[in-house]
């Protein structure tokens, strides 16, 4: 079950673009929440899944599972600077939310937690619907410690639902460290109390991330339940781009940059043959004109209007 | 006299009743060494950290609000802080269905003395906007305080920590770091469920909170030019309801505008002008004009947020449509 080369190599090429497109963002939009560090969990653990499987990524990092479900990079930017081609016709921010129409859940309020349930309710009806598909949702730390998470995923153990939660643990909340925020070790720790499997895996591998997803995934669609994953990474910034994360220790968030999940893959990948340095600079060009040319023409589409507003377009018409 | 925020003020109120009462301590999500989200307890980590009555806690809201409400039936008087007023959705079992209705179905024995803290409010930050006061209001039993300026916030939140109820401090967060006031140095408070007249006038009475009370003097200010007085009133205490003043100024003016964030249908202000019909409708010489948001959720984009919401030039119409009646 392990990557194959060529899939690894994407994962990575996934990996990169997700830096970048961050990166770009970072210079527009100052409350931003970076996931610079904590791609090899977002990419592991949304890759090569089906296309009727609904996936529900957490806030940081939701960009680049949106992009891995294809996405547009001019309508995603365009959900930053709130355009009318965005996804949302401007109506909604788009740094927490994607389409439905790609099987994408996002964020519909500012409060962590209910996502769980919401990915829970789409795992319903896949088991109601009988068919193989599974929902996949990742969360923080932070939100392991909302009831939603406790109660969502005792619910999906008793109907046994077909559904993967994986704790994106960065180790911070905010300003507030896991250590001080829970009572267990590991959120994986955790399961016991639900009857389910716990996996602990390393964040910053994706290979090793999407191991751990894939065999959860595979049980679900054979119909035996859910399981719950951790995946242990560092935030590496602060909790948005504003913040410089005075109150952590400089030298630890130094550390975990050494252990950047980008930089090990691409050693990896330059050992093993499959890339070669010297391809590198190209690639990375590719995507910066790329990118460049979604945040271009994103710049350029217009502001929506008083047609966008929408003032009897509360409820959905009869279908 | 120094001249503070109302970041500042609010801040500097809980300092000084955590001097004063040693029962008073707070509970909230990253308050500790952060001095919390905008700096909402920038400070207090330093003064009281040691003391263990600055208390950080994992991402539970509903567990904040449900050990604040237990920690006060046994005597305590917490300042808890929700983060943002949007998550008041997640603890609203707690705080509205219990802590509320303690002191009535207890027959006067059981006291909830708690302040819930939140910012809430269109403003710099674009996220976490939504004012739910209006939900709140229609609860027996909980007191909703929304103040609008640094002097007013000081003096209403030391009121609100005495208090022996529940009491819901709503902060603006566009308020939080904007205008500084002077502010006595000798102690004053503010008694909850008291109104304010924020600019006295004889032709139109404008009832407001928070944000809306600047863009109403703003609008009250335009059209003083044009010979309009208007008396803006600010509510500062949504529950319980300061009826006196807003049936005075109403006597006064025969001329009533209601400006809030908060939706429209099923606002806080449709109860001030049901207030209003009932009790005054002889001193009504127009219909009553609500200015608030339409009935969508809030728009992201500039554009569609500015429609959305209330501003000078809204009330300004509003103000001119009473008196063309």
């Amino acid at each position: 079950m392990a990557l194959t080369n060529e899939e690894l190599l994407s994962a990575y090429r996934y990996m990169v673009m997700g830096r970048m497109v961050e990166e770009a963002i970072t210079k527009i939009k100052g409350n931003y929440h970076p996931a610079i560090g904590e791609e090899a969990v977002i990419v592991g653990t949304f890759y090569n899944l089906r296309k009727d499987d609904v996936i529900v990524p957490h806030y940081r990092g939701a960009l680049i599972a949106y992009i891995m479900r294809g996405a547009s990079l001019r309508r995603l930017f365009a959900g930053i600077l709130g355009k009318e081609t965005s996804y949302t016709r401007g109506r909604y921010r788009g740094d927490i939310w994607g389409p439905l129409e790609l099987n994408i859940i996002g964020m519909y309020a500012g409060a962590l937690g209910p996502t769980l349930s919401l990915a829970t309710g789409a795992a319903l009806a896949a088991k109601l619907t009988k068919t193989d598909s599974v929902a996949v949702v990742s969360f923080g730390d932070g939100t392991s410690n909302r009831g939603d998470f406790h109660e969502a995923i005792n619910l999906a153990s008793v109907l046994k639902l077909p559904i993967v939660y994986v704790c994106q643990n960065n180790q911070f909340a905010v300003s507030t460290p896991a250590c001080k925020a829970l009572g267990c070790h590991s959120v994986a720790d955790r399961a016991i109390g639900y009857g389910i499997p716990g996996v602990n895996v390393d964040g910053n591998d994706v290979a090793a991330v999407h191991e751990a997803v894939k065999e959860a995934a595979n049980m679900a669609r054979k119909g035996s339940g859910p399981t719950l994953i951790q995946a242990l990474t560092y935030r590496v910034g602060g909790h948005m781009v504003a913040d410089p994360a005075v109150y952590r220790p400089a030298e630890e968030a130094e550390e975990w940059r050494k252990k950047d999940p980008i930089a090990r893959l691409q050693k990896e990948l330059i050992n093993i043959g499959v890339l070669l340095e010297r391809e590198i600079e190209g690639m990375r060009k590719n995507m910066e004109e790329e990118i460049s040319a979604a945040v271009k023409q994103a710049e350029g589409d217009p502001l929506p209007g008083e047609q966008v507003l929408g003032l009897d377009d509360v409820f959905a018409p009869a279908n | 006299m120094r001249r503070m925020t109302y970041q500042e003020a609010l801040v500097g109120a809980i300092r000084e009743e955590m001097r004063r009462d040693s029962r008073v301590f707070l509970l909230g999500e990253d308050i500790g060494i952060f001095g919390g989200p905008m700096m909402s307890a920038k400070g207090l980590w330093e003064e009281f950290g040691a003391t263990g009555r600055i208390i950080d806690t994992p991402i539970s809201e509903s567990a904040i609000v449900g050990a604040g409400v237990g920690a006060a039936m046994m005597g305590m008087r917490p300042v808890v802080e929700i983060m943002f007023g949007e998550f008041l959705a997640l603890v609203m079992q707690q705080l509205a269905c219990d802590a509320s209705c303690m002191w009535y179905y207890s027959a006067g024995k059981t006291r909830v003395p708690m302040v819930l803290r939140t910012k809430f409010g269109v403003g710099p930050h674009r996220g976490h906007e939504l004012d739910y006061h209006s939900w709140l209001i229609h609860v027996p039993g909980l007191k909703v305080v929304m103040p609008s300026t640094p002097y007013d916030a000081m003096g209403l939140m030391k009121s609100a920590i005495r208090d022996d109820n529940p009491v819901v401090f709503l902060e603006h967060m566009n308020l939080y770091h904007w205008i500084r006031q002077e502010i006595p140095e000798d102690e004053y408070t503010i008694p909850l469920g008291v109104a304010d007249i924020k600019r006295e006038g004889r032709d139109v009475t404008v009832v407001a909170m928070a944000m809306m009370v600047h863009h109403s003097l703003d609008a009250a200010e335009d059209l003083s030019k044009e010979g309009v007085e208007v008396e803006v009133v600010d509510l500062r205490t949504v529950a319980p309801m300061d009826k006196t003043t807003v049936l005075a100024s109403l006597k006064k003016t025969g001329r009533l505008v209601v400006v809030h964030e908060a939706w429209k249908f099923g606002g806080s202000g449709g109860e001030v002008a049901a207030m209003v019909a009932e009790e005054a409708f002889g001193d009504l010489k127009a219909p009553i004009v609500r200015v608030a948001p339409p009935q969508i959720p809030i728009p992201f984009s500039t554009p569609l947020n500015k429609m959305y919401l209330p501003d000078k030039q809204k009330i300004k119409s509003a103000i001119r449509k009473v008196l063309a009646k």
